[in-house]
């Protein structure tokens, strides 16, 4: 019996005093206010000097391809990649970038980003990747004007920022066919909900400028329209972008026609959390007309996603209305292959990711896909070959 | 007999000792001069992934953060929004490296959160709910 009511006593003190140490006291609170119990002003929206917030983005990776007849590159713009030139790469995934944000009064706002990458040129000089002042008419539409990163497909704005995705890259047999990184013009956006769903419009007018070691590729009347639907844990975007560029040879001095390009996207994602799937399409016109897709899943567990993805990229058809392709610009219509990809995400670290990818491509007929640097009438059709990619991401 | 009963209770007493400490129920909570009485989690988590800017009756919203790393704050968002701090973090800066917008305000802790939102009705945040007092109104128990 006097056991029993000792247990009782025990077990009402047992609750209590764990409250009591987790629980601060209010009543401790009179008199003079503690160090971080001063009342906090939130920032207020008036801002009497421009406040500066500085960060950055890299990734450092290396791969390895098991073509050595050729180079598997990420961009269009890679002279070199791994595969032929390299053992082992590790110009394909490593950049860094520099980023300011100013914020000059509560509707002014702009952003200057510079980075490094492997460019066409084969150097890492840093290059402006944005640049724009913008100009919020309300909380939810702004216009912009200056350099912008081009929207074209899903995550062309964010392609560089390897720590905002799960794959090592966007997958490449979609975002090769992204020719034109940026615009120099306007754009304005303007979003608004839809019952639950939240819908941002897009429109972008400007020009740019190319400059590869023997060509210089000029875009003018380059305009686009993107929209993005977010719904929950579904997004859906779709894109039209059109511009009319011509080439000068820088060898030969010789213009090439004004051609007009046409890109149109759609995508979808699905992130409920634990899990993603996401799936984009696109076609490109321009004398021949591409498409390429990918479907990409993975699950979280952890500090760990692993995911999967299969692209791939169709013939270049050609379009009526322009002369006889030559036979060169048959070969570079044919770059037609599909990719398996493996692979594992690792946020080991806060602001920090290890991934590590296995892709298996294999080309068309007729076709040696994406790779460059293969010597002339080798002939890698029908081929598979596979690329290990070990890569780190991090913000600052 | 007692002895044994003792030793039981230990192993009780401290294991709820810990129970209580781990147990960080985080709650959301505006001002008590905000009309807003109620929102769900969807809304919630509009609000604080900068997807909407105003609460559903129009009036502007204000979100406030917590401090990276801190348990309310990584409990706050793995049950509103699904993401934990990693996915969080990888969701702003697509945001602010494409110019599109910047996350909350910073605040250092329970306290800070519940005075900065008690002077300010348009304001939204989260604090451990043995934080909470008549100065706040909590709009949702996640």
């Amino acid at each position: 019996m006097n056991k029993k009511y000792c247990l009782v006593a025990l077990f009402w003190l047992t609750v209590k005093i764990p409250l009591a140490i987790a629980a601060p006291n209010d009543n401790q609170n009179t008199g003079a206010e503690k160090s971080d119990a001063a009342p906090v002003a939130l920032a207020s929206h008036t801002i009497d000097s421009p406040t500066f917030t500085y960060g950055g983005f890299g990734s450092l990776g290396v791969s390895h391809s098991s073509q050595d007849l050729g180079d598997y590159v990420l961009e269009s713009t890679m002279p070199k990649g791994a595969g032929r030139s390299y053992s082992w790469s590790a110009s394909n995934n490593s950049r860094l970038a520099a980023h300011v944000n100013a914020n000059f009064t509560p509707k002014v706002s702009a952003i200057f980003q510079v980075i490094t990458e492997y460019h066409s040129d084969g150097t890492f000089r840093p290059e402006i990747e944005w640049a724009n002042i913008k100009y919020a008419l309300t909380p939810n539409a702004y216009v912009r004007a200056g350099r912008i990163a081009l929207p074209t497909f899903l995550d062309s704005e964010s392609r560089d920022v390897g720590y905002t995705y799960t794959w090592v890259h966007p997958p490449v047999d979609l975002y090769h066919q992204l020719i034109i990184p940026s615009s120099d013009g306007v754009d304005a956006m303007y979003r608004f909900e839809i019952g639950e769903a939240e819908n941002s419009i897009k429109a972008l007018y400007g020009t740019n400028t190319l400059d590869r070691p023997t060509s210089v590729s000029t875009s003018n009347d380059l305009w686009g329209i993107f929209d993005t639907l977010e719904l929950s844990r579904t997004t859906f975007h779709a894109g039209y972008q059109r511009r009319n560029s011509s080439s000068q040879n820088l060898l030969t001095g010789v213009i090439g026609p004004w051609i007009p390009n046409s890109d149109l996207s759609f995508g979808a994602l699905y992130d409920p959390g634990d899990w993603f799937a996401m799936s984009e399409w696109i076609q490109r016109r321009s004398k021949s007309k591409v498409e390429a897709m990918y479907i990409s899943a993975g699950y979280r567990i952890n500090k760990y996603t692993p995911y999967v993805t299969y692209s791939q990229n169709s013939t270049g058809s050609f379009l009526p209305g322009y002369t006889t392709p030559t036979a060169a610009e048959f070969k570079s219509a044919n770059r037609s292959q599909s990719t398996v990809s493996l692979g594992v995400r690792w946020d080991f670290m806060k602001n920090t990711d290890f991934k590590l990818q296995y892709d298996q491509v294999t080309l068309s007929d007729n076709s040696n896909g994406y790779l460059i640097n293969v010597p002339a009438n080798v002939n890698l059709y029908g081929s598979t070959f596979h690329v290990i990619s070990a890569v780190v991401d991090f913000v600052f | 007999m007692l002895f044994r009963n003792s030793l039981t209770y230990l192993l009780f007493f401290t294991l709820s000792v810990v129970a209580s400490m781990a147990q960080a129920d985080v709650v959301v909570v505006v001002s008590s001069k905000s009309s807003i009485t109620t929102l769900t989690s969807e809304q919630t988590a509009k609000i604080f992934l900068g997807k909407v800017v105003t609460f559903p009756n129009d009036q502007p919203a204000f979100p406030v953060d917590q401090p990276e790393g801190s348990e309310v704050r990584d409990e706050f968002y793995a049950k509103v929004t699904h993401k934990n701090s990693s996915q969080l973090t990888a969701y702003w800066a697509k945001i602010i490296f494409t110019g599109e917008g910047r996350p909350p305000q910073l605040l250092s802790g329970n306290v800070a959160v519940r005075k900065a939102i008690a002077n300010n009705p348009n304001a939204i945040g989260y604090i451990d709910e043995s934080a909470v007092n008549k100065s706040v109104r909590v709009v949702l128990t996640p």
